[in-house]
């Protein structure tokens, strides 16, 4: 049953007049310093993030700790974004230029962001992948007396482990590291998957994204309208629109940096901020930062930047040529030497095990705020008498 | 193959070793022939052969008789035959992974859509043969949802609506189980997990994609037209219950199967392991149609989302019961929310569009506004949801404050409607926000007449709307209707006072007579100019009003009658008072043009929407 039989053209442009609300009086001077303290704020919570490595206690650049901070620095931004330039807001003041622009395109970067956070949830979820294929080889190579038996585990763990880790995300989201490799690299033909599904070809479902969804292109269309407020327009609403617009693709930008996401190609080009803004210091410089790390790694294809994942893949290479090496009962120097990296490895295991979770729940609640935010955003377009808007 | 030497295992180590031979022999990296066959495809002696030895194995890791160099041979044996049985459970998974027959539930062109949201889904679910060995899949019985009341049972055996369905056949399951206990009394429990993860998962996928659950990202579903999203969420809501209430329901009867009493909530990891990705997926479809921007003509999908998924709920908290499941039951419990919070906002998007629907452009003939039409028919829809939307509407319209004096907004009295559901406030406030447009409307008719016309014709089509539909009527109630049965005839009333005033202008009594005796002292010229200002404005009134509209056939016809009633009586008296004045001077029938038959025809002209011929018909001599 369809809900209406008349002409589509009929409701089709609503538009929608509520009577003018009695604009702020007088404000004006508490709202230019809330908006220079929004500046500030910012600035302070990333200067927090970039700590050098001297001060104690510190989290390693992208490592889970890290970006748990990230999103709790994301989340307290967008709060006072919020509070500037949503709460008591005079809806006209939003719909008028440059705002009738900036408004929008803002609008069309919270989808986004809503989008990444779902791919990225997703991604902690293969790392979680990795973690458990690391368990596998410390419990291995934790049993004392070590034996060929448990290296061999071991190695086989840590083969599935490496394999994961430089796996490209673009293999359209095969994603090597659920599938645990044959023993002996048989080809599975009895009966397998029907019709035409090749014997042996297991699509995971570790990422549950559309299949020509780019996270780097996301983050590029992001940026690419994104132009900072000049002149008149520097002291007034767009600044914080700006502000936090930079925040918002700086924080997904570091997040699909880090943590294995579809097709991340190309991620570290041409996003730039404008030297110039003194607020956006710290950003830039961990932008650069993580900029030139993702530039190395890039070659290789590898499941991201994440602090964690990186020290696994070093002791996980360290490892395999132990295991290689390796006969009953084996030299006490390098068994030693062994347990050392084993102990490492299942520390980072630990961080995982306590980490990820807590970190898939901040995501979400990021998530839930840019929800809420847009929501309220596009109510206040449409009390300004906006007519809808074909986009969105 | 070499035949065994024997089958019975003496203890100590002679056991041992026999048992290592066998596992030795089935090493794949060492030996070809183990490479080409799985111990699990050949004969049932083999298999019990393997399986013991792996026992005798793992009894001599526990035996404190074994040690030094002869514990390192028992700890290698173990993971040979590990990885081994690892292969071993793999493979008997994939070859139970065909996907089961979901073509026939997913696009059953035979369930219909009620409109009270509850869908039925593959009730005339049938088995496809030739499609392949399915003799693994009991879908011999349909599976039929049975309605909504179910809901409410916890325990999730007896539910009706979930259907769990065999897999994998019994003697695949007996001996997975046979391996994962093995693997797990040695310490092998995560990659038993992980083998099993990762081939499940693949099956599921490939279900999802048989029952077309696709990949849509946020912003695609944002830019999709909304008539390809109604079908998306249509096929949504079908999948979702066979997913919810088969496919995972199904799955996790299987990692119980396999999994019963083998250590602590390994069937769970296994089973989340299996379906997170995918009902994540699923319901990120759904997360994003609750977040999409509102327009009117969303609600009725949205609410059969909405009650879709709250009928699936139960089913959800039950399937996805343990703790590591949370977030999948609490995302569900947010899309719900969220999905209610969209219908009340697009309930308030559309009182506002009503009220403030600008058009200008007349409706030729004073006939049914596309708005009344189109309000009336989305009210119609609102109250067969009504189930639904009295539990998500909870606040009253805002209304604005009472004379207020705004003249943008018309004013309810709220007093009098005191008791009633807010989903009945609502209609009734739409109704009136309707009307006060519509009023409006009517101002942008240059003729007085016609504006009454269109409010009469307009009001009475929300009446019989009203009047025609159970659930209306009674959500609005009498006194309401009487009311507008009050406006239409009120309506009806101006509409004949602003057209026949003038008409029966030129039939008074007054100003004919001369000072005088009555008969005698007639003006004539006056009574001549009466004849033809009549006819004249007659003729033009007709002409007019048989173009103008009154769809309502019983309507009209009271109208017709009430004009005639006036009209008549009047015409037919003033003709027979002065006719014999006109006839006794020149040209009369250029001044009586018309009998009373000719007017009684006349009247029938009016409202029909078709144009008259210039002349009316006249007097026949």
């Amino acid at each position: 049953m369809k809900a209406t039989e008349t002409q589509p053209s009929f409701l089709g442009r609503i538009s929608i007049r509520r009577n003018q609300v009695m604009s702020m009086e007088g404000n004006h001077e508490q709202e230019l310093q809330d908006l220079d303290l929004f500046q500030k704020h910012v600035s302070d919570r990333f200067a927090a993030l970039l700590s050098s490595p001297e001060d104690l206690p510190h989290e390693p650049l992208l490592s889970i700790s890290w970006l748990r901070k990230l999103m709790d620095v994301f989340l307290c931004c967008e709060a006072e974004f919020k509070a500037v330039l949503i709460t008591g807001r005079d809806p006209t003041q939003i719909s008028k230029p440059p705002l009738d622009r900036l408004i929008p395109e803002f609008l069309e970067r919270a989808v986004k962001v809503l989008d990444i956070c779902n791919a990225v949830s997703s991604g902690v979820d293969s790392v979680r992948q990795c973690q458990k294929f690391a368990e596998i080889a410390v419990s291995a190579l934790e049993t004392k007396p070590m034996g060929d038996g448990q290296v061999k585990r071991a190695r086989k763990a840590l083969t599935s482990l490496l394999s994961a880790i430089t796996s490209d995300d673009r293999d359209n989201n095969h994603f090597k590291s659920t599938e645990r490799a044959w023993s002996f690299g048989r080809r599975v033909n009895q009966g397998g998957f029907r019709k035409d599904k090749p014997a042996g070809s297991f699509r995971s479902l570790s990422m549950v994204v559309a299949k020509n969804w780019s996270a780097a292109k996301q983050i590029q269309s992001m940026f690419s309208n994104l132009v900072a407020p000049r002149g008149a327009e520097s002291t007034g609403l767009a600044s914080p629109v700006y502000v936090m617009s930079v925040v918002m693709v700086f924080v997904m930008w570091a997040l699909v940096a880090a943590i294995p996401c579809q097709e991340r190609s190309g991620l570290s080009t041409h996003f730039q901020i404008p030297r110039q803004l003194t607020w956006a210091q710290s950003m830039i410089g961990l932008l650069e930062k993580i900029g030139e790390e993702w530039k190395k790694k890039e070659k290789k294809g590898s499941a991201g930047l994440l602090e964690e994942v990186q020290r696994m893949e070093k002791l996980g290479q360290s490892l395999i040529e132990f295991a290689d090496g390796f006969h009953f009962p084996g030299e006490a120097e390098k068994l030693e030497d062994a347990a050392t990296q084993v102990a490492e490895l299942a520390d980072i295991c630990m961080r995982m095990e306590e980490g990820l979770v807590p970190l898939q729940q901040q995501i979400r609640e990021v998530f839930h705020r840019v929800v809420r935010s847009r929501r309220e955003v596009v109510e206040l377009l449409e009390n300004a008498g906006a007519v809808s808007q074909p986009m969105e | 193959m070499e035949p065994p030497e024997n089958n019975n295992f003496d203890d100590g180590v002679d056991g041992f070793e026999e048992a290592e031979k066998i596992v030795l022999r089935w090493d794949a990296t060492t030996s070809e022939e183990a490479k080409e066959k799985m111990i699990f495809n050949s004969d049932r002696e083999e298999v019990d052969r393997y399986l013991q030895a792996v026992d005798e194995i793992q009894k001599s890791m526990s035996a404190a008789t074994i040690s030094g160099d002869g514990e390192e041979k028992v700890n290698y044996a173990v993971q040979i035959a590990m990885a081994r049985l690892e292969d071993e459970f793999r493979s008997i998974l994939l070859s139970h992974t065909t996907a089961f027959e979901l073509d026939s539930v997913s696009m059953d062109p035979s369930s219909s859509v009620h409109s009270s949201g509850a869908e039925t889904t593959g009730d005339e679910y049938e088995h496809e043969h030739g499609v392949g060995d399915d003799e693994d899949l009991q879908l011999t019985d349909p599976i039929r949802r049975a309605d909504s009341s179910s809901s409410n049972s916890t325990s999730y055996r007896s539910t009706s609506s979930i259907r769990e369905m065999d897999l994998i056949p019994q003697d695949g399951v007996f001996d997975l189980r046979s391996i994962a206990k093995r693997m797990i009394a040695s310490g092998y429990l995560r990659e038993c997990i992980q083998v099993y993860g990762s081939v499940r998962k693949s099956a599921v996928d490939a279900s999802f994609r048989q029952l077309g659950i696709e990949k849509l990202s946020i912003g695609d579903i944002q830019r999709l037209e909304w008539d390809i999203l109604e079908t998306k969420i249509k096929r949504w809501i079908r999948a979702a219950k066979v997913c919810v209430r088969i496919l995972f329901a199904s799955e996790k009867k299987l990692c119980e199967h396999i999994f019963e009493g083998i250590g602590t909530a390994i069937d769970d990891a296994c089973f989340m392991e299996t379906v997170k990705g995918p009902a994540v997926q699923l319901f990120n479809f759904a997360e994003a149609i609750s977040i999409s921007r509102r327009s009117p003509e969303k609600m009725f999908k949205i609410l059969d989302l909405h009650d879709a998924l709250m009928d699936l709920l139960p089913d959800i908290e039950v399937v996805f019961q343990s703790k590591s499941a949370d977030s999948v039951r609490v995302q569900a419990a947010e899309i719900l929310s969220r999905l209610a919070e969209a219908a009340r906002g697009i309930l308030s998007e559309f009182e506002n569009a009503v009220l403030r629907e600008p058009s200008k452009a007349q409706v030729p003939g004073g006939t049914i506004h596309p708005l009344t039409r189109y309000v009336m028919n989305y009210i119609s829809l609102i109250a067969d949801y009504k189930q639904t939307l009295i539990e998500l509407i909870m606040s009253r319209p805002s209304t604005g404050s009472r004379y207020s004096g705004d003249p943008t907004t018309p004013d309810m009295d709220m007093s009098e409607l005191e008791g009633r559901t807010p989903l009945a406030l609502h209609l009734i406030w739409i109704i009136v926000i309707l009307q006060f447009n519509l009023e409006a409307k009517s101002k942008n008719y240059k003729d007085a007449s016609l504006a009454h016309l269109f409010m009469m014709n307009n009001v009475h089509y929300i009446f019989q709307k009203v009047r025609g539909s159970e659930e209306l009527r009674e959500m609005i109630g009498d006194d309401y209707l009487k009311k507008l049965t009050g406006k239409f005839r009120l309506a009806a009333t101006n509409y004949q006072r602003a057209t026949w005033v003038g008409v029966l202008y030129w039939l008074r009594d007054e100003g004919l007579h001369v000072s005088g005796s009555f008969s005698s002292g007639v003006s004539k010229s006056a009574l001549r100019e009466r004849f033809k200002m009549f006819n004249t404005t007659f003729e033009e009134v007709h002409r007019t009003q048989a173009l103008w509209l009154v769809p309502d056939s019983q309507l009209r016809e009271e109208l017709r009658i009430s004009i005639s009633e006036k009209l008549i009586p009047a015409y037919r008296s003033f003709l027979g008072r002065f006719r014999s004045h006109i006839e006794s001077g020149r040209h009369p029938e250029n001044y009586i043009k018309y009998s009373v038959e000719d007017l009684e025809m006349a009247v029938l002209d009016f409202f029909e929407g078709y144009p008259v011929s210039q002349h009316l018909r006249r007097r026949s001599q």
